[in-house]
Order: structure tokens, then sequence, then C-alpha cells
């Protein structure tokens, strides 16, 4: 790995040439809300932010994506298949929580059977991670999970704001190409700044949870779902806004002549989610249903996939809630103590 | 008052026959609010009461109308209007339900909170209600906030601050002044007057940013349908995918069904995540009700809303 620095005025002629050669994608802000999607100049981004509403999760598995386009000719059917992306893209500005939640979401739509939809988008797109602000937002407990907000694993570049300028940690050869495209833009440390300029370390509580797993294992038929699903008005945010939540549904739109087939995010949180055909339903409630969220997350997901919690701290779920249900007061209820420790 | 809350609270379940009471609780960082269900007498030392209590709690009771006990619940004078308008249509039975009545000083908006105070809205650690303004505790130090600034849009026009149906009640509002800010339809008016095709962009931009998330629908005191048309199955009445037209008729089926019943207390604009001015919409409903019928949900327990009526000599004009 490599470290250089960039001026923060130079930074949008650096993503402009990038602009140039790929998609470049990054968050920008509406109606108060961040979230990521195609810029045509560095500009027009906002790197000032928190984190996006939407984790860019949807940039890989979007909400909603066609995946093939059927029409009859005769008794003929020709398949016409989607085409994910038209160029190569470069993400500016994804945080590192989101950055392993992709690691994450990897073992889901690359193991085994390998998703060619998410493969296309993943290889052909390069990640440029900004390091999370210091202080972090309040909310914020990546550090619970093993993350550095600082840190540059999977990301192909990671920007550090240290005031003026952002240290440039140029970590793999696409990450190198990208830098290339700002000759004369990036200049080395020198042995003095190499010292001086240093983020200040992340200040940020974090939970032990070792042991979480086999604490929520024993929990299965305890009373705690009944209370901890009161509040829960059985809406979808939790998992759209949520950057390792991959259900979906599949559909078919269109006649039974010509049509797209298509998938779209689903949630567990839906009552009809586990509705079958027969018209039983697997989680009636909403009791089974938060459970069901819950023992993914700590339980299910990593004693399938062999990796930690699917959970990235980021908090989102947390502070979108409109019952307020509080995913660390949860974990916190989960190991039975009250206590922080520093991890 | 919240001592008098929980002094309450302990009457109500000490009385006996009680599922559960609900109120408002701190969350895990003192600027959010969150529901809070009380069973047992120990738990009613996390009630709050205070200025960040914004949520409508009247679709926890519409939920609770099953169980064995009743069910209370602390409303202020907007909320308390959809306790009435549960009961006149008939989802709760009055007697299943204690309502215990807040004299509401007016909320502030997380939302225009944040606006005004920034990053620093996370260290907030106290919002207390001073009159005509706000006191808010940032740390160490302690900030004035004029509630014209940051009130909920709802509470500029609030006509009922203390419910006028209630069981139990805390005490009376005292009087304070504000800016009474913009006639309470000025907003509507103004996209009213705009040509079609720039209402029509102003909306199609609005409603091409929703994800369909549902949570203007599960927040709302009023959707109880058992099923509701856009999880219907067969026929398949609306597609998933949160795209333009979808999500235009998701809306605006979601609009005309509250006509009459829409009590403007704020639940879908406050919880939706995309931040899509809702009550906008359910403004204009309520206003087009009250110019056609001469009608305001929730506002008396005996009236009939307009459109479960019937009456022969209707004049119908619009027929």
């Amino acid at each position: 790995m490599q470290r250089k620095k960039i001026s923060k005025s130079d930074l949008g002629r650096w993503l402009d040439s990038v602009a140039e050669k790929y998609e470049l994608v990054g968050p920008t802000k509406d109606e108060e809300v961040h979230l990521f999607g195609p810029v045509s100049s560095g500009a027009e981004m906002d790197l000032e932010y928190s984190n996006s509403l939407i984790p860019p999760k949807s940039l890989f598995f979007p909400q909603v994506e066609g995946l093939f386009a059927f029409h009859k000719r005769g008794k003929e059917i020709e398949l016409e298949e989607a085409k994910p992306l038209e160029k190569d893209r470069v993400v500016v500005g994804i945080r590192n929580c989101d950055v392993r939640s992709l690691s994450l979401l990897d073992r889901v739509f690359l193991d085994d059977l390998e998703d060619s939809y998410y493969r296309e988008r993943r290889d052909r797109t390069a990640l440029i991670a900004l390091a999370c602000p210091t202080p972090p937002r309040s909310s914020c407990f990546c550090t619970t999970f093993g993350i550095d907000p600082l840190s540059p694993e999977g990301s192909d570049i990671l920007l550090i704001d240290v005031g003026d300028l952002y240290l440039v940690d140029v970590v793999t050869e696409r990450g190198q190409e990208l830098v290339a495209l700002g000759e004369g833009l990036f200049t080395t440390l020198t042995e003095a700044e190499e010292k001086e300029l240093q983020p200040p370390p992340v200040d940020m509580p974090a939970l032990d949870v070792g042991e979480l797993k086999e604490r929520l294992d024993a929990l299965w038929e305890d009373g705690y779902w009944d209370k901890l699903s009161l509040p829960c008005l059985g809406c979808g945010i939790c998992t759209y806004v949520c950057p390792t939540c991959h259900c979906f549904d599949i559909s078919d739109v269109g006649s039974t002549s010509a049509g797209i087939r298509y998938r779209c995010w689903d949630s567990c949180m839906y009552g009809d989610f586990a509705l079958m055909a027969s018209g039983e339903n697997a989680r009636p409630s909403r009791r089974e249903r938060m459970r069901n969220r819950y023992f993914h997350k700590f339980s299910t997901f990593p004693s399938r996939y062999g990796t930690g919690y699917a959970c990235v701290g980021c908090a989102r779920c947390l502070v979108h809630c409109p019952g307020g249900v509080e995913i660390t007061e949860v974990i916190k209820d989960i190991l039975g103590k009250e206590g922080v420790s520093d991890g | 008052m919240q001592d008098r809350l929980r002094e309450t609270v302990r009457q109500i379940l000490g009385g006996g026959g009680m599922a559960y009471f609900i109120g408002y609780a701190e969350g895990a960082e003192p600027h959010r609010v969150v529901p809070c269900f009380v069973t047992e007498e120990s738990e009613v030392e996390n009630l709050v009461w205070g200025p960040l209590c914004v949520q409508n709690l009247s679709k926890y009771v519409l939920r609770g109308r099953d169980l064995e006990g009743k069910v209370g619940v602390l409303v202020k004078g907007c909320d308390a209007r959809a306790i009435v308008e549960l009961v006149k249509q008939n989802q709760i039975n009055r007697e299943k339900v204690v309502v215990v009545g807040v004299p509401c000083q007016g909320q502030a908006d997380p939302r225009k909170l944040g606006r005004v105070l920034g990053p620093d809205l996370e260290r907030v650690s106290r919002v207390e209600d001073a009159g005509d303004e706000f006191l808010v505790t940032v740390g160490e130090e302690s900030r004035r906030v004029a509630k014209e600034d940051v009130l909920l849009d709802k509470c500029f026009h609030c006509r009922h601050p203390l419910a006028f149906e209630y069981d139990f009640t805390l005490g009376d509002v005292v009087p304070f002044e504000i800016e009474a800010g913009e006639p309470e339809y000025a907003a509507v008016e103004r996209l009213e007057g705009l040509p079609l095709e720039e209402r029509r962009a102003f909306w199609q931009k609005q409603f091409g940013r929703c994800i369909r998330c549902n949570a203007c629908r599960e927040a709302c005191y009023a959707c109880y349908c058992e099923e509701c048309i856009f999880d219907r199955k067969a026929p398949r009445w609306l597609d998933r995918p949160p795209l333009l037209p979808e999500n235009e008729l998701y809306h605006l089926i979601r609009a005309v069904h509250l006509a009459g019943r829409c009590i403007d207390c704020g639940e879908c604009e406050r919880v939706c995540p995309m931040n899509i001015p809702l009550s906008r919409l359910y403004k204009k409903v309520q206003k087009d009700v009250a110019e056609l019928f001469d009608y305001e949900a929730g506002m008396e327990c005996d009236s009939v809303p307009p459109l479960v009526n019937f009456e022969l000599d209707d004049q119908g004009p619009f027929m």
C-alpha cells in the first residue's frame, strides 16, 4: 500500500478525469437525504456527509432489477438478457461499514451458486472509500464488529480527510490506475508529513459480542420476542436501509406473450414474507418476524457462511425505525448485561 | 408532569385488568424518544413526557384491541382525535381503552431541530418546554430555541392541546405565545395555484423517490384493513417495485382512502425515511373534505364521517 496526498481543491479535478473514463458514482443530497447515484462530475457529490440513507448495496443489488425480457414469437420464446452495466464504475465516498457489508454479501451472491448480475457489478466497480469523520456519529457502533473506520481493507483507495487535504491510501492495482488519471495532483508525503498528518484515533465504544450467538441461540422460545415486537410497526425500513439484508422476490410483469422477469427487494418484516401458496404463514406474527431478523443477523448467517455477524454497526435501522426499535439495545438485552467495554 | 404521569399510570396498573400502558421512554440516545409498553409497575419509571414525544401512539391501541386486558395510552390532544375516530369507525371498544390526556405545549420536529442544531443534535441530552421556547441541553451547554423555528407544522394550528376525550387528564395547558406562522392551508394553496404540469412534476418527483417501505401505511392509525389492496396477491393490483406508476397509485389510493378519516397527526411524514412531504398531500384531502362536507375528522365524538354517511337529500353536486 502506498500513501499519497491530494488537496481538497484538486479532488474534484481528479474525479472529473475519472468520470471521463468511468461511470462515476457518489453520495448526493436531495430533500435532506443522502443517496448514492451516478454523477457527471466530482462537484456534484457531497462528501461532507455522515452516510447514505440507502446503503451502497443497492449499487450491486438494486432494489429492483430486470433479469431478462421474454417475447413469444409463435411457438418460440426469445429471451433477452439484461445488461447490468454499460460502463466500468467508480464509487466514491463509501464508508467502511458498507465496505464490510459487501464482503458479507459476496458470500451470499458469489459462494456456491454465483449470481452473474451481482458478479458483473462487483467486478466492474472500483471502490474509493472515505474514512469516517472524527468524532463519528453518536449512534455508530461498527467497532463492535471489529470494523476500523480508517482501514483500507476491502477498498481500492481510501481517502482520509485531514483538513485541507486528503491522505490517499492506494491499496490495489486498480486503485493505482485511478490515481494515475490525476497526474500531477497527487504528491507523496514528506517524512515530517508522514508523522504529522495522522487521522485522530476513533473514539467509539464497542460492545463485547463474542458470546452473542450462543446467548441468542438460547433465546429462541424466550418471551423477550413478544415484548420486543410490540413497538414494531411492520414496515420495511430496517431491512431496506440495512447494508447486509439481501432478501428478494422474483416476479414477472407484462403479458403471457411478452414481459420482463425482475427481482425486487423483499422484507422479512412484511406479513406476507413467509406466506405460502397453501395459505400457511411460517411467521404469522411480528414476534416471529422480529426474532427471525435478529437470528439471521447473529446466528444463521454466521453459521451458514462461516463469517462474522451480519451486522456492520452502521446504525441505519436504529436511527430510522419509526417504532424506536434500537439494535444496540437488542444486542445488550441478548448479552444480558448493560455494561459497555472498550472491546 | 412526568411525575404526575407516572403516578397516574401506577394507579391505572394497580386497578388491574390492564394488558399494558403505552407511553414514551427515552431512547438509547436522549435525543430520541421511543414508544414504551409498560406492563409492570417497576417499568413505570421508564415513562417520560416532554417536547420530543412526537409519535401518535394510537396505532398501538388498534393493535392491542384483541388482547384480554385493557390497553392504556398516553395521548396529546391531536392523538386523541385518532381514538375518537377509531371508536366512530367501530375499530376499538372504548371500554377497553384507558385514555390518559396530557396537556401539550407543542412538540419539537426532530428534522427541524436537526436543521437548527446541526450535528449537535446527537449531543442533546435534554429538551424542556419553556413557554415560547425550548430549553435544549447540548453537552454542558444550555441553548434556547424558539418554538417558531422547530415546532411540528401541525402544532401551529393546534385546536386541542389537551385531549377532549379522556379517562384521566394530567392537568391544564399553560398558555404560551408564538407567531402563528402562515395560514393552515397556505402550503396546499400554493401547490393548488401551480399549473397542472408543474403540480404533476412536483408530485412525480416526490413519489419517484418513494422506496415503498410501507412505513406511512403501517404508522397510520386509519390503516386497519384486514387485507390491504397493496398486499393482495390475486389479483395483484399493485406490483412491488418502487417505480413511478406504482408509487403514484400507492400514494393516491391511500390519500383517497383516508379522505374524511385523516386527522393530520403527521405520522406518515414523520416516519418517511425519504422525507416525502406527505402531510401536504393529506392536508389537501382534509381541505377538500372540509370544503365539500364541512367535516373535520376526530373533532367530535358524535358526528358521522361523511364518506360512510348516506342522505337521501344529498345534493351530490359532483355527480
